[in-house]
This record gives C-alpha cells, sequence and structure tokens, in this order.
C-alpha cells in the first residue's frame, strides 16, 4: 500500500510534465483532431442500400437437378413464386382487387400519351416528349404528333394488306412510330439494322418474308433489293428533313407495276387530318403481333429472334421494376438511348421509359460502338443507355489518358466512399475529380448509366470492376450493368443499383430480374460434395422466347449470389 | 498554471513541435485518419446448406430415408417424392403416420388409412397406379398431394425397380 501513492504521485508529475509542453503547435494538432473526429461523425453517411441486401443478392432454389445448378432468381420473385410477366395495367373501371393485365405495346404507348396522373388517377395533361439528336441539334417531337404519324402510317399499311414490315432505319421516331403501327394495326415488325449492304439486306427480306419494307430514301438501290424478293409491294422512304423537296416516289422501270413506292411525310402530310391524333382504340384480349430484330451471331446474316408481345412486356416491366424505388426512371428524366433500338436491351429500357412518362431522346447515330461524348452532345440527359462496347472504349481512350494527379487524389477519396456503401454527391472534390476526363461531357444532370454486354460479344469489352467505379465518379452517376442474351427480352442479368463495391478484373453482371431465372447446366456431378456453381448458363422464364434457351457462355456464381461469366 | 510553466521554461523548448504532447497527439491525429480511409472488407453472409440434388428412387433406395439415425424422412405420392423432415413429429419414428416413412403413401393418404397393409410389399415389382380407387378416394389424394406440395419439398421421383431412369440414375 505504501507504493500507491508515490504512483499516483509518479504518474500526475508524468501527466503534468507532459501538459507543460503545450504549445502553439499542440493548439493546431489538437484543432485538427478534433475537426477530423467530428467531421468524420458529422458527415458519415449512412450506405445507399443495406450492406446485407449487396451480401447476397438473389435467391437460390432448395432443390437442384443432377449435373445443374440451383435454380437462381431475383429477390422480387423468389422460388415458389409465379415470375413477373407483364407490366400489371388496370383498366378504368376493373375491380378494385383484381390483378392488372400484362398488356402489350399499345398499353404502353396509351400510357404515354395519356402523361402523368394525379394521385386520384385523374390526369395532369403532363406528357413526355421525344427528342431527336442530330448532331448538335435536338428536335422536339410532341407524343400527338407521333400518334398521327402512327395512325396514318398504320392505316396505310394495313390497308394494303401488309403482314410483315421490315424496317432498316436509324433510331428516329419513325422507327418507333413503325413500331408501335405494327402493335395497334396488326402487321409484324422486323427490325433490320440499317447501313446494310443490299444484297444482304436482299436475303434479310427473302427470309421474314418482308412485305413491306421501311427504310431511309436515298440509301438503298431498289432494284438490288427487290431482287429474288417477289413478296415485297410495298416501300416507304422516310426522307431526311433536308432532302425532303426531291421527289422520291421514283420507282425503278422494271418495278414499276409491282412496287409501290410512298414516302412517309408526304402521306403524312395528305391524311393528318383524315385520321386525327388519337390513340386507336383496341381491343386489350387481342394479341399484338410479333417484333422481331436480328441478334448478330458469327453468320454474315445474323440470327432473326422474333420476340412476342408477352415476352416485350416481361422483359420491360422486369427492367423498370428492378430499380428501388427513389432510382425509378420517372417523368421528370430525360432518357437518352444511344444504343441501337434493333437490340431488345435498348428497346425494352425506352418502352420501359415512355411507359413511366420520361421524355425519351433518340440518336440517328446510335449503335453498338458510337463516340460516347459525341452522342451525347447536345443533350443533358438524366439517363443514359449504352453498349459496353462504347463505353469501354470511351474509358479507354478518353478517360484513362487524361485522368491527371488532381483527378486522380479526387478519384481516391471518392472511391472510399464509394466502398463504404454511398454514392459520393456532387461537390468540390467530384469538380476536382472531374476536371480532366469528362471535361468536355453535358452530363450535369446525368444519375443512371444503363449499359448493356452481349453475351456473346468480344472478351476486351467487358467492363471491369474498376472501370465501373471510375465511370460512377467521373459522371457522376449510379451505374446498372446488364448482360443480354439472343431470345432474351430486357436483360438476362444486371448489377444492383447501389452495389458499388470493387473486386479484381471483370465485373460481375448481378443477378437476373424478376422476369427471368437462371440456373448453370453441365457440372461434373462427381464433385457431389461442392456447391454446384458453374456451367453453362439456363435462362427461362416469361421474357424468353420459346420459354428457355441455352447459351454457350459459361458462367458462374460468386458467393453473393450474383452472375459472372467464365473465360 | 500552464503560462507560468512556460513562463519558467526556456523560450526553445516551448516552441519545439517535437514535445511528448505533440507526438502523442499526432499519432493520435494518423490513427484516426487512418480508421476513417482504411479499406474495409465487404460484407459477406455464410453460405446456406448445398442445394438437395433431385434424385431419382426406386421402392428399395427410398426405404433408408424413414428418419431413424438422424436420416431426412422422405415420403412418395403418385411418382413425387417429398422431403416431410420438417413434419418428423408425424411422419417420423414413433410418429402418426410412420409407416409411411421411407415408403409410396399414395394408397394409404388415398384411402385415409395409416395401416401397414395400404404400402405396396414387394419392393421390386411395379408402382401401385391406384386404379381400383374411387373418386372420392382420389379426390383426398389430390387434396393431400396439394398440401404436400405447398409444405414441403420435391427432392426426387419414385419409378419401379428396374425402369429405364433408375438404372440411369444409379
Amino acid at each position: 500500500m505504501a507504493t500507491d501513492p508515490t504512483l499516483v504521485a509518479r504518474l500526475d508529475a508524468l501527466v503534468s510534465d507532459i501538459l507543460a509542453d503545450w504549445n502553439i503547435y499542440t493548439t493546431l494538432i489538437a484543432g485538427a483532431l478534433v475537426a477530423v473526429a467530428i467531421s468524420s461523425l458529422v458527415f458519415s453517411n449512412e450506405p445507399d442500400t443495406h450492406p446485407f441486401l449487396l451480401a447476397r443478392q438473389a435467391t437460390t432454389s432448395p432443390v437442384r437437378q443432377p449435373g445443374e445448378s440451383a435454380v437462381y432468381r431475383s429477390l422480387e420473385t423468389p422460388y415458389g413464386f409465379p415470375l413477373k410477366a407483364g407490366l400489371n395495367i388496370r383498366d378504368p373501371g376493373a375491380l378494385k382487387w383484381t390483378s392488372g393485365r400484362n398488356g402489350d405495346l399499345r398499353d404502353i404507348w396509351k400510357t404515354a400519351v395519356r402523361g402523368v396522373l394525379n394521385e386520384d388517377g385523374s390526369a395532369t395533361g403532363k406528357q413526355g416528349k421525344i427528342y431527336t439528336v442530330l448532331g448538335k441539334n435536338v428536335e422536339e417531337h410532341s407524343l400527338d404528333n407521333i400518334t398521327q404519324e402512327i395512325n396514318v402510317i398504320g392505316q396505310h399499311l394495313s390497308g394494303a394488306k401488309v403482314e410483315t414490315v421490315a424496317v432498316c432505319l436509324t433510331d428516329s421516331i419513325e422507327l418507333l412510330a413503325a413500331i408501335f403501327a405494327g402493335a395497334f394495326y396488326g402487321y409484324k415488325t422486323v427490325i433490320v439494322p440499317h447501313n446494310m449492304q443490299p444484297d444482304i439486306l436482299s436475303a434479310h427480306l427473302q427470309k421474314i418474308k418482308a412485305d413491306a419494307l421501311i427504310a431511309e430514301a436515298g440509301s438503298l438501290d431498289l432494284s438490288v433489293v427487290a431482287k429474288g424478293n417477289d413478296q415485297l409491294a410495298h416501300v416507304l422512304w422516310v426522307a431526311k428533313y433536308g432532302s425532303r423537296h426531291m421527289d422520291w416516289s421514283h420507282v425503278p422501270e422494271e418495278l414499276k407495276n409491282r412496287l409501290e413506292v410512298n414516302v412517309w411525310h408526304n402521306l403524312v402530310e395528305e391524311n393528318r387530318n383524315i385520321h386525327g391524333s388519337d390513340v386507336p382504340s383496341y381491343d386489350p384480349s387481342t394479341p399484338t403481333p410479333s417484333v422481331t430484330t436480328v441478334w448478330p451471331s458469327g453468320a454474315a446474316l445474323g440470327d432473326f429472334v422474333e420476340y412476342s408481345p408477352k415476352n416485350l412486356v416481361a422483359g420491360i416491366s422486369a427492367l423498370s421494376s428492378v430499380l428501388p424505388r427513389p432510382q425509378k426512371v420517372t417523368s421528370n428524366d430525360l432518357v437518352l438511348c444511344i444504343d441501337s433500338l434493333s437490340r431488345s436491351y435498348p428497346l425494352c429500357q425506352v418502352m420501359a421509359a415512355l411507359f413511366a412518362n420520361a421524355s425519351v431522346a433518340l440518336n440517328s447515330v446510335a449503335g453498338e460502338s458510337v463516340d460516347f461524348a459525341l452522342a451525347t452532345a447536345g443533350v443533358s440527359p438524366t439517363v443514359i443507355i449504352a453498349s459496353s462496347r462504347t463505353i469501354s472504349d470511351y474509358h479507354k481512350k478518353i478517360m484513362e489518358p487524361h485522368t491527371g494527379v488532381v483527378s486522380k487524389l479526387g478519384q481516391w477519396v471518392q472511391s472510399r466512399s464509394l466502398e463504404a456503401g454511398h454514392m459520393p454527391s456532387r461537390n468540390v472534390l467530384s469538380q476536382l475529380a472531374n476536371i480532366g476526363p469528362t471535361a468536355e461531357l453535358s452530363l450535369d444532370k446525368l444519375r443512371l448509366l444503363c449499359i448493356s454486354h452481349r453475351v456473346d460479344a468480344d472478351r476486351e469489352y467487358r467492363l471491369t470492376s474498376q472501370q465501373l467505379t471510375d465511370l460512377r465518379i467521373f459522371t457522376g452517376a449510379r451505374v446498372v450493368y446488364a448482360l443480354t442474351g439472343p431470345g432474351i427480352a430486357g436483360a438476362i442479368s444486371q448489377t444492383h443499383v447501389f452495389d458499388y463495391r470493387q473486386h479484381h478484373g471483370p465485373s460481375h453482371f448481378g443477378v437476373p430480374p424478376s422476369s427471368v431465372e437462371i440456373f448453370l447446366a453441365g457440372f461434373p456431378e462427381s464433385q457431389v460434395s461442392t456447391h454446384a456453381i458453374e456451367g453453362q448458363v439456363v435462362v427461362s422464364g416469361p421474357a424468353v422466347v420459346s420459354g428457355t434457351t441455352r447459351l454457350l457462355a459459361r458462367g458462374r456464381f460468386r458467393s453473393d449470389n450474383t452472375l459472372e461469366l467464365v473465360s | 498554471m500552464d503560462s507560468a510553466d512556460g513562463a519558467v521554461s526556456p523560450p526553445a523548448e516551448v516552441m519545439s513541435i517535437a514535445s511528448p504532447i505533440n507526438l502523442i497527439l499526432l499519432s493520435l491525429f494518423v490513427v484516426v485518419v487512418y480508421l476513417q480511409f482504411r479499406p474495409k472488407a465487404p460484407v459477406t453472409l455464410p453460405s446456406g446448406p448445398p442445394p438437395v440434388v433431385f434424385r431419382t428412387f426406386t421402392p428399395s433406395t427410398l426405404l433408408p430415408f424413414d428418419g431413424n439415425d438422424e436420416r431426412p424422412v422422405y415420403i412418395a405420392v403418385r411418382g413425387r417424392v417429398f422431403d416431410v423432415t420438417p413434419g418428423r413429429n408425424f411422419y417420423g419414428p414413433g410418429g402418426p403416420y410412420a409407416n409411411f416413412a421411407g415408403r409410396d403413401a399414395s394408397r394409404g393418404l388415398a384411402c385415409q388409412s395409416f395401416d401397414e397393409e395400404m404400402l405396396t410389399k414387394d419392393l421390386k415389382g411395379p408402382l401401385d397406379e391406384l386404379k381400383d380407387l374411387d373418386e372420392e378416394q382420389l379426390e383426398n389424394l389430390a387434396s393431400w398431394e396439394a398440401r404436400f406440395t405447398e409444405k414441403y419439398l420435391v427432392v426426387g421421383k419414385l419409378v419401379a425397380e428396374g425402369d429405364l431412369e433408375a438404372s440411369k440414375a444409379s
């Protein structure tokens, strides 16, 4: 006991010795320490979503077939529940507790034209708009005018008893109008990629037995295209604004008696007052014709994939429901699509945007490989739909080389914030990070970037986790990254919008949307004790043409139940 | 007190930045900054039990799944094998339906009888095709089946001994 007082006394002396050295530097350091501690408390953000939701993103079936993995599904539609099949449209007057219809493309256009609803279900009269981006110029179109065009073109083609229409256009309102006119007036639409060799186009037309063709005026030599296509009876030219004064209705001599040629804008002008701008009335129980697109495969021609309206609405509804509520596309959004509408993912995203009464901007140069900076000039979108190839090129050529020391520092700080699970807000720091790489972009309002990757696309376009992080930091937008495949409307799987976690190598592709389920086949059953998590990707569900499709690609499920491609 | 102490100390020592208190505070500062920016491992959840592999059973390979020795309890109804382990109190050893464990229970359920003679005796023979049941009994069976599919997992199917599928599976 005797030592105790001296110990205390010595401690006391030590402390007062140390405190005795207090000086101006000490005050500064103590001030900084307190400032950092307080700021970390004050500015600490909750992560955007609960980390457990990202740690296990899909549900798995408790039973699996031999040689196959368990069936993986979205958390929205777990094992034992029906997959999402449609838009759940409630007609006015329907009983309150009945479930809605699945709907089709006609309902999407009707909803787009109807505009935003008030809480009580009455219309506010606020419609989305459709813009076409031509270089730096932007044209605005009202939905009513497009409805007129749908009516005129639809009446014209259905009056001519046309069954299959090949549409060979760049992304434009005419393409959109042709698709919707097909749904309202009952002809099959086949979206053929534009700028094809005439002989390849001719082969396409033979294969699909098209009896009408809608194409850009002056882009095709009719005599080549019509050769071997005796069923082709109607051609509709879409003339660009600058060349409308020319007479496009000329027909080559030898085709005069079997080919009827018309010009889109002339037809619309002549019949504008006859057909009006009301959405045609329709019986929702009648089926609408299919929409066919071309999947670019190894063969020169590519494969035709015929999406039934059921596939499309399932894909569309799943893409819009997969986004959590604050991230959903709404009427305040402007969705810019710089990926071709002839691909199912952009098509479904644009349809989902129209259904949500958002404004849509179409770009005439849209495609799988476009210059991101040029294609996004002219408008200030909130959502961009692009292909992995476009984004990967942009990241390699522009973003990476133009990242300087200052940007690197901002990038490092922000990637810490992303790793902690919350999106860095736009502030001085993000301005700092943006100085180099994205200075030329007009993306101030951008909040969501939807990137799709073709399952059979070149490996080098597969985005890495690091690239996605860079995109989040430099564009200030959240990113969803989807895997698409032939015969699947919408996506096979898509990353969670709040999943900012970083890992090595190519990014995973998230989990299936609510319209499909995935399992992996071809697992060697000798390793019985392990989880079967690797094999050929098999996708099934209402969004899949013919119900189930087995892809050539091999996939693997990670420990968080997200899908990644192997090799 | 502090100022008085400071007054006696030589001025050079007062303005030194490398005093013990400064070093202590500095290292605290570094620790706080490190804690804020240290890389955090993403959250992982423990992986669940591996999924049960769907199997093709014959009456004799189904027999061991009677719930004895902590084995799961399986019951076959019209060719489908249900894992009724969660209902072990009923279907497991000692339960009122214990006779059905590891057996084809279709006839028993249809006739609402839990006796031994409801079971197919010859395990090597063909499956019971239930052709002699009347409408009421079939309805009974269907409602049992509906309850089973609602509550329990289908973990396999039952085929007769010598069936092509059975030989393929084994």
